[in-house]
């Protein structure tokens, strides 16, 4: 028989680094059935019997955030076998608060007291025999950072799971309270006699969502009244008072405190990098030096290796020359007599195209270590708050800047980390908008445009970059003042953890979980769409037969077929040539492919996808002879702005968990970049060559529409006000 | 006074927490109960982190607003 402990407590109390000191690499990732919360189990090690459950971090067991609501349903419905508690022992009056609620369950409960190592540097002492006391539950120091004291909590835990025995609660409230939950509890007949406190004070409390999930209620709305009569308050700020005069009637005993009044480190670092004049400063020398690091320095040095060496000619492994993978498996091919098509298909289509792909994955590593370095030592919440200031002026909370960063790097862990936004219109409102800043994958089509078109210009790249911040602060603005979205955005309120060192470990793991989202994705979805676009594109029909194509031939493949069909509705926009236009749609599958689609449709290209980067003139002198310099500006904005990549649109999927909200978003997101790349071209060209027609008339009155859905009042929000975290909580 | 007036570095005892039912009441899981003490940290602008039970919790302007202290 399997025992189950469930790992509860506060957000930043140290939970995920225990959980992977106590499993490792057991772990099972998920979501919980029908949320996007993430899910995860893993089993103890040197006890393969013993599964841990990592609960969502919440700060109560009230139903006003999603995670709360998972958490309590899975503790009261699956009722594992005991509750490790952690506990931040340097914010402990908190944390206990939880425990307080915790201990009403009857499941067996083990607190452990975590960064005990905090504690006794700074002087202060807990009084672990007396907390316990106190709580009617065992307490362990521990170290989750230092893997000190979590064996024995983890046996403490196992062993009052099979002891199977729940100590009751040992805290009491004020006497008329208790009085009123006794009344209450002898009603609860049908309830088992351990979990009667925590179901009475949640009738008590009116919790709506607990009582439907009991089989009869009883009616207890003449103790609300007599309650709050009595105390002249609502049952629920009484009960969250009382719990809280409890704590600080019993932290005196259990917590001596040897640091009065001083500012705590973090405290002192705060008051600099969230000072009112150097916070933004700060800010941009920090995003500064992580993006040159990892887009030029380490960067482009990772890439190159990766591209030119792994999937190039060759790469050096301790002096050692070793060949890259196309020159082996060209080699391997021709040494076994492998017919030219399969050839073809192994060597253009997929090594060419995965290798594409996986090329990014080093650079996108070193993005993601910095940004998981960010976030483990505290700075990410900060500059959640620092942004917020400016983020909340069009619309969108300061928690929207995190996915936002993070989809710098790659849309699909960006769109996911939208997560950490309670409010559902902000969440919406940020999945939306997310993907508009360029990803690491939407790079190649910057390079290849500016390259090809603009002479290599420096000023491209920023102004995509800047057309991407616009699109998402005109979004925000247009879509605050729709009914869909009017109100306002949830007040920002958010704990900071302490800063500290995070460990190599724990920044490694939370680096790999993102890239590994992407690496999955060039695996499954890159390496099928680029079989499917070398097969269209090398076989079709020439005079009435349906074969393989030789590379002058291109025009008669069946992608051109297709890329013909649909190049008309790309016309207004300046590109309505096939090749571009089957570009944009294979765009769709993933973003890398717009240029080696370029790669594989022009046939002066074919020589080799591997060869763009070294050979670039002559590639870019072939499609700067197809294309105007406007057009291909056009070209660049659609692609930027339009519907991201299947990987990510499954993300926005998984993450809206509505098929409605799914489909809104990416019309949104296409018709969005369709009308701003039709109102550039169409106006550039006026001023440019002075052409006007109806495209010229459709763009200047969709500028003034746009005008209008930006400067229009403010609608009041309507109907649609129902609570956003409640509402998803089914 | 209102928790977005507070000094920096002084100590208050929360008398009221307003606003919306969902809010207040998330924020007095964080602590913010009547009668408990909270210090302002850092101030920018309207926004706040202050000290609260031993924990930082950032606070917007508009709900700073809405919460009254008392020196």
């Amino acid at each position: 028989m399997s025992i189950k402990i469930a790992l509860a407590g506060n957000p930043n109390s140290g939970k995920t680094t225990l959980f992977n000191a106590l499993t490792g690499s057991n772990q099972f990732v998920g979501n919980w059935p029908g949320v996007t919360v993430e899910k995860k189990e893993g089993r103890l090690k040197g006890n393969k019997d013993v599964v841990i459950m990592d609960l969502p971090g919440i700060y109560s067991l009230s139903p006003y955030t999603l995670e709360e609501v998972v958490a309590r349903n899975y503790l009261i419905t699956e009722r594992p076998d005991a509750i490790l508690n952690i506990v931040d022992g340097t914010n402990i009056e908190r944390n206990l608060y939880l425990s307080t609620q915790l201990m009403e369950l009857g499941i067996p409960v083990v607190m452990a007291v975590n960064m005990i190592d905090i504690v006794s540097k700074s002087g202060d002492k807990i009084n672990v025999g007396k907390l316990s006391d106190k709580l009617g539950c065992e307490v362990v120091e521990i170290s989750a950072l230092k893997g000190q004291g979590i064996t024995e909590a983890a046996e403490k835990a196992v062993k009052a799971a099979k002891k199977k025995q729940a100590v009751a609660a040992a805290h009491k409230f004020a006497p008329e309270v208790e009085a009123v939950i006794t009344a209450v509890e002898n009603k609860l007949t049908d309830v088992s006699e351990k979990q009667r406190r925590f179901f009475a004070i949640k009738l008590l409390e009116q919790d709506d969502k607990i009582a439907e999930q009991m089989k009869q209620t009883p009616d207890v709305s003449a103790e609300i009244k007599e309650l709050e009569a009595a105390m002249d308050d609502d049952t629920e700020s009484i009960i969250t008072n009382e719990r809280y005069l409890y704590i600080s009637s019993i932290i005196k005993e259990c917590y001596t405190k040897n640091s009065k009044e001083k500012l705590t480190t973090s405290d002192k670092i705060d008051k600099i990098v969230t000072n009112r004049w150097l916070a933004l400063p700060i800010f941009a020398v920090v995003m500064f030096i992580v993006y040159y690091v990892s887009v030029t320095t380490v960067g482009t040095w990772a890439t190159d290796w990766a591209n030119d060496g792994v999937f190039g000619e060759s790469w050096s492994l301790f002096g050692l020359e070793i060949p890259g993978i196309p020159v082996l498996a060209e080699a391997g091919l021709d040494a076994i007599g492998c017919a030219d098509w399969l050839k073809g298909l192994l060597l253009d289509g997929i090594i060419a195209g995965v290798g594409a792909v996986l090329g990014f994955v080093p650079q996108m590593l070193v993005l993601f270590i910095f940004l998981a370095f960010l976030e483990a030592c505290g700075y990410m919440a900060r500059v959640a708050f620092i942004m917020d200031r400016i983020f909340r002026k069009f619309g969108l909370s300061g928690k929207s800047f995190i996915p936002m960063l993070i989809g710098s790097g790659c849309g699909v862990p960006g769109v996911m980390a939208s997560r950490t936004i309670e409010n559902d219109r902000d969440r919406k409102m940020t999945i939306m908008t997310t993907t508009f800043i360029p990803c690491g994958a939407k790079l190649p089509i910057i390079g290849l445009i500016a390259g090809a078109l603009f002479g290599g210009a420096w000023w491209v790249a920023p102004s995509a970059y800047f057309v991407g911040i616009a699109a998402i602060i005109t979004s925000g603005i247009i879509l605050k003042k729709t009914k869909m979205f009017a109100g306002d955005p949830a007040p920002f309120v958010m704990e900071l953890p302490a800063y500290h060192l995070p460990t190599v470990g724990n920044v490694l793991r939370s680096m790999w979980e993102r890239g590994w989202s992407f690496i999955k994705k060039a695996g499954t979805i890159i390496l099928l769409s680029t079989i499917l676009v070398w097969f269209t594109s090398f076989f079709g029909w020439v005079d009435g037969s349906f074969r393989m194509l030789e590379e002058s031939e291109l025009d008669s493949s069946i992608l051109a077929a297709v890329g013909n069909a649909i190049a008309w509705i790309f016309t207004p926009l300046g590109w309505g040539d096939w090749r571009s236009a089957v570009a944009a749609v294979t765009g769709l599958v993933a973003k890398e492919n717009v240029v080696g689609t370029f790669g594989i449709l022009y046939p002066e290209w074919a020589a080799g996808i591997e060869e763009l980067g070294d050979n670039g003139e002559a590639i870019w002198a072939t499609l700067a002879g197809s294309m105007t310099a406007l057009a291909g500006y056009s070209f660049l904005i659609f692609n930027l702005l339009c519907a991201p990549c299947f990987a990510a649109m499954g993300a926005i999927k998984r993450e809206m968990n509505n098929a409605k909200w799914f489909w809104f978003a990416i019309g949104y997101q296409c018709v969005f970049a369709y009308i701003v790349s039709l109102c550039v071209y169409q106006i550039g060209m006026l001023i440019s060559v002075g052409t006007f027609g109806i495209g010229t008339v459709a763009a200047f009155l969709l500028v003034i529409g746009f005008v209008y859905l930006l400067f229009r009042p403010y609608k009041e929000s309507g109907t649609l006000r129902v609570s956003g975290t409640l509402a998803r909580a089914k | 006074m209102p928790l977005s007036l507070a000094k920096t570095g002084e100590k208050n005892v929360i008398s009221r927490v307003g606003g919306k039912e969902e809010t207040r009441k998330f924020l007095e899981n964080l602590g913010f109960v009547v009668g408990g003490e909270v210090m302002v940290v850092s101030e920018a602008a309207g926004n706040i982190i202050v000290n609260v039970k031993d924990s930082r919790v950032a606070i917007g302007k508009d709900m700073a607003n809405k919460i009254m202290v008392a020196v």
